[in-house]
């Protein structure tokens, strides 16, 4: 008992590890991801605090006395500018007041610090006294700070007096990496973009299903069963090539036969028509293809599964029908059909889950076009996350819409084991030591 | 296949084989197009080919500016698909083996919990993964791509084999197990031999899956070191400057052979995971 226990542990490891480490665990990382506003702007580690131009903008709405202060350059007294001032090369003893008297005072303008420089023993000329004050610029528009306490205390030294509250906002909109947030579940719940997405990805499941997946897969699975063996092989072979063939070769045969140097153009170009790119030229014509596409895959599983499910009636069954003059539709109707109960439910069940998922097809065919007619929930998410038009791509927001997926995927993924009879499945192990 | 139904007198073969080759037009027609281009010179508007050439070939021999070799780019295939198959083989065998034989701990819960991953969107893990590869700077290497995929397959392997060792009679390790055997020799030599039809459909199903895998290198292994075929191709659609379908579809039956060579060795093997049949 205790040395099967503990082999069935050391075997099963390996297994548990990968899964966690490269299944569960980016699962749950993308349920953390979804709730940030990662995006390529905010990067992926953290950022830095950057009183930038358009945090400005932000600030103004909240506070405009502070931003206007903040955008205004000040003038501080400062070692780096006295050093600089020496630098120039003027009379030396104006660097030496300079540090005495006014080491450490900030000027809020201009004008202020050049009527302090005028006043120095020195008496600097017009010209010398622009060219000190420069060095004594301190603007914090554009400069990066590489934690809250630096701005701070940057802040605080030129003079800026805040609340601990002011910081804090002040902190908030100058961040420049990303944050914690519930935003992305707010923008897919109102957006009316997601809502077409999740319309068309209905539509798109619906469609493949009921016509290809379970429809056109029992016809098969009926035409050939009636078939002599060899036109019957021949034919459940070709409809298998779409799922044995990489999905980058049969979306290029799909493109060869639809696009405007394609068959199907070169065809009707025959007959007089100019060429057209008929997978692409309106969002009829591009669903009609997409879900041939991803059909013709589908077609072939159930048809599979069908199959075998016919080979398993009783041929008994069969030869008295013929014997009572049944035609073959109803052989079909009363024999064939209610015995495809279980088999029909399965490979509706196990299809739903797939084509949820799968967006490789349409991504390849029309990535989501024209416009965004055929743009499915998880090519959505693939596209919002790691291929946009617009250059920013906004993980979190993708992991949002991905996670959306997981929910749809796992709840009905439960539904169907209980549908299944799990418990059957999971019958005591047969040997016990 | 032979013992089916024999359809009766009264039935007529020919209504239904002519709707079925017309609705399988589609398939055929690309197919043999396929193969047709790729050795024919074919004027634009023309439908018929009007002669022979190898020259779309060409792509064998020399390498395209710009773009990746394409026995660099095969070899990398090769091993991507390779790797993802052994590590599926290995870990689901032994993985099968325990939750249909021994009694291990929340057995019910993995087996379950197996079932309910097969379910999940690959595209979450495609984000998750391809930020995290970003953070830590591991993108761009194959290592990566393979232990993902291997990842995805497992939830279906695992399943299969168990359902190939829940098949296999109990008394085989019985006998073992009073010669004086330990657990794992049984299943190494005894109970493993038995399964072969299961790991030939898996070793087949898997290697064929990797081969054609394109989402997952596309996103985590795009560089032209670790390119493999499918992201290749991809690149050779998207490039307008070096139109060429008819090179293109060379390109696709290249990377084509070795699936239909495949197939058409082993196809009753890959019949037990295409139609579902991973009941037991």
């Amino acid at each position: 008992m205790k040395s099967s226990r503990k082999l069935g542990l050391v075997m099963i490891a390996p297994a548990a590890i990968m899964i966690i480490l490269f299944f569960l665990l980016p699962v749950v990382l993308t349920a953390v991801f979804s709730m940030t506003n990662m995006t390529t702007a905010t990067g992926i580690s953290g950022g830095v605090y950057q009183i930038a131009p358009n945090s400005l903008i932000t600030l103004k709405s909240t506070m405009p006395d502070i931003a206007a202060e903040l955008a205004e350059p000040r003038y501080a007294i400062d070692e780096a500018g006295l050093k600089a001032v020496e630098g120039l090369g003027l009379a030396p003893g104006i660097a030496a007041e300079l540090r005495a008297k006014h080491a450490g005072e900030v000027f809020p303008t201009r004008r202020e610090a050049e009527r302090m420089i005028k006043d120095l023993a020195e008496r600097p000329s017009t010209r010398d006294v622009k060219q000190i004050s420069e060095q004594f610029n301190r603007s914090v528009v554009n400069t990066r700070f590489d934690s809250k306490e630096e701005l701070f205390s940057a802040l605080d030294t030129l003079g800026l007096k805040l609340t601990p509250e002011q910081k804090e906002t002040v902190a908030q909109a100058t961040y420049t990496g990303w944050t914690w947030t519930t935003d992305n579940f707010s923008r897919i719940a109102s957006s009316p973009d997601m809502a077409r997405v999740l319309l068309n990805t209905a539509l798109y499941v619906a469609l493949v299903l009921t016509l290809f997946n379970v429809g056109y897969a029992l016809l098969l699975a009926i035409w050939t069963h009636y078939m002599p063996p060899t036109p019957a092989s021949i034919f459940r072979g070709i409809w298998l090539l779409p799922r044995i063939t990489p999905v980058v070769i049969y979306v290029m045969l799909w493109k060869w036969l639809a696009w405007d140097t394609g068959f199907i153009s070169v065809l009707m170009g025959k007959f007089g028509y100019p060429p057209k790119n008929y997978l692409l030229d309106t969002a009829y014509h591009a669903w009609f293809f997409v879900v041939l596409i991803n059909g013709f895959i589908g077609a072939s599983m159930g048809m599979l599964v069908f199959s075998s499910a016919m080979k398993a009636i009783p041929k008994s069954q069969f030869y008295a029908s013929e014997v009572d003059g049944a035609s073959r539709w109803q052989q079909i109707r009363y024999i064939i059909l209610p015995q495809m109960r279980w088999p029909i439910l399965f490979v509706t069940c196990y299809q739903t889950l797939s084509l949820l998922a799968s967006f490789n097809e349409i991504l390849l065919a029309t990535n989501g076009g024209p416009g965004n007619a055929t743009e499915v929930w998880a090519l959505s998410a693939y596209h919002t996350a790691l291929r946009n038009y617009a250059g920013n791509l906004e993980y979190g927001l993708g992991a949002a819409m991905a996670l959306v997926l997981v929910v749809i995927g796992v709840t009905l993924s439960l539904l169907y084991l209980r549908v299944f009879n799990y418990g059957t499945l999971v019958a005591k192990p047969l040997i016990e030591d | 296949m032979a013992e089916r139904s024999q359809p009766s007198a009264n039935y007529r073969n020919w209504p239904v084989l002519t709707a079925l080759t017309i609705v399988s037009l589609p398939l055929l027609l690309m197919y043999v197009y396929l193969f047709l281009d790729t050795v024919t010179v074919k004027q634009p508007d023309a439908l018929l080919p009007s002669g022979l050439t190898l020259n779309h070939w060409r792509f064998l021999w020399q390498t395209t500016a710009g773009k990746a070799n394409i026995w660099q780019v095969t070899v990398n295939t090769l091993l991507f698909s390779a790797c993802t198959t052994s590590l599926v083989l290995i870990v689901s065998s032994m993985a099968g083996y325990v939750l249909s034989r021994l009694n291990v701990p929340a057995r019910g819960f993995f087996l379950a919990g197996v079932m309910v991953l097969h379910a999940f969107p690959s595209v979450t893990l495609i984000i998750a993964i391809f930020i995290v590869l970003q953070m830590i700077g591991l993108y761009n290497s194959l290592i990566g791509v393979i232990l993902v995929k291997a990842a995805i397959d497992l939830p279906l392997g695992i399943w299969l084999m168990k359902g190939f060792y829940d098949t296999v009679p109990w008394e085989i390790e019985m006998a073992g197990v009073v010669d004086g055997a330990s657990r794992f020799r049984v299943w190494r030599s005894l109970v493993l031999p038995q399964v072969k039809p299961g790991i030939m459909a898996l070793g087949l199903f898997s290697f064929l899956s990797g081969w054609g895998e394109f989402i997952l290198p596309q996103v985590l292994a795009p560089g032209n070191q670790v390119q493999v075929l499918s992201v290749y191709l991809a690149g050779f659609l998207a490039d307008d400057n070096n139109y060429d379908f008819n090179m293109f579809k060379a390109v696709g039956l290249f990377y084509l052979m070795p699936v239909l060579i495949a197939y058409a060795l082993f196809n009753k093997y890959l019949m037990n995971i295409y139609g579902g049949g991973s009941k037991g």
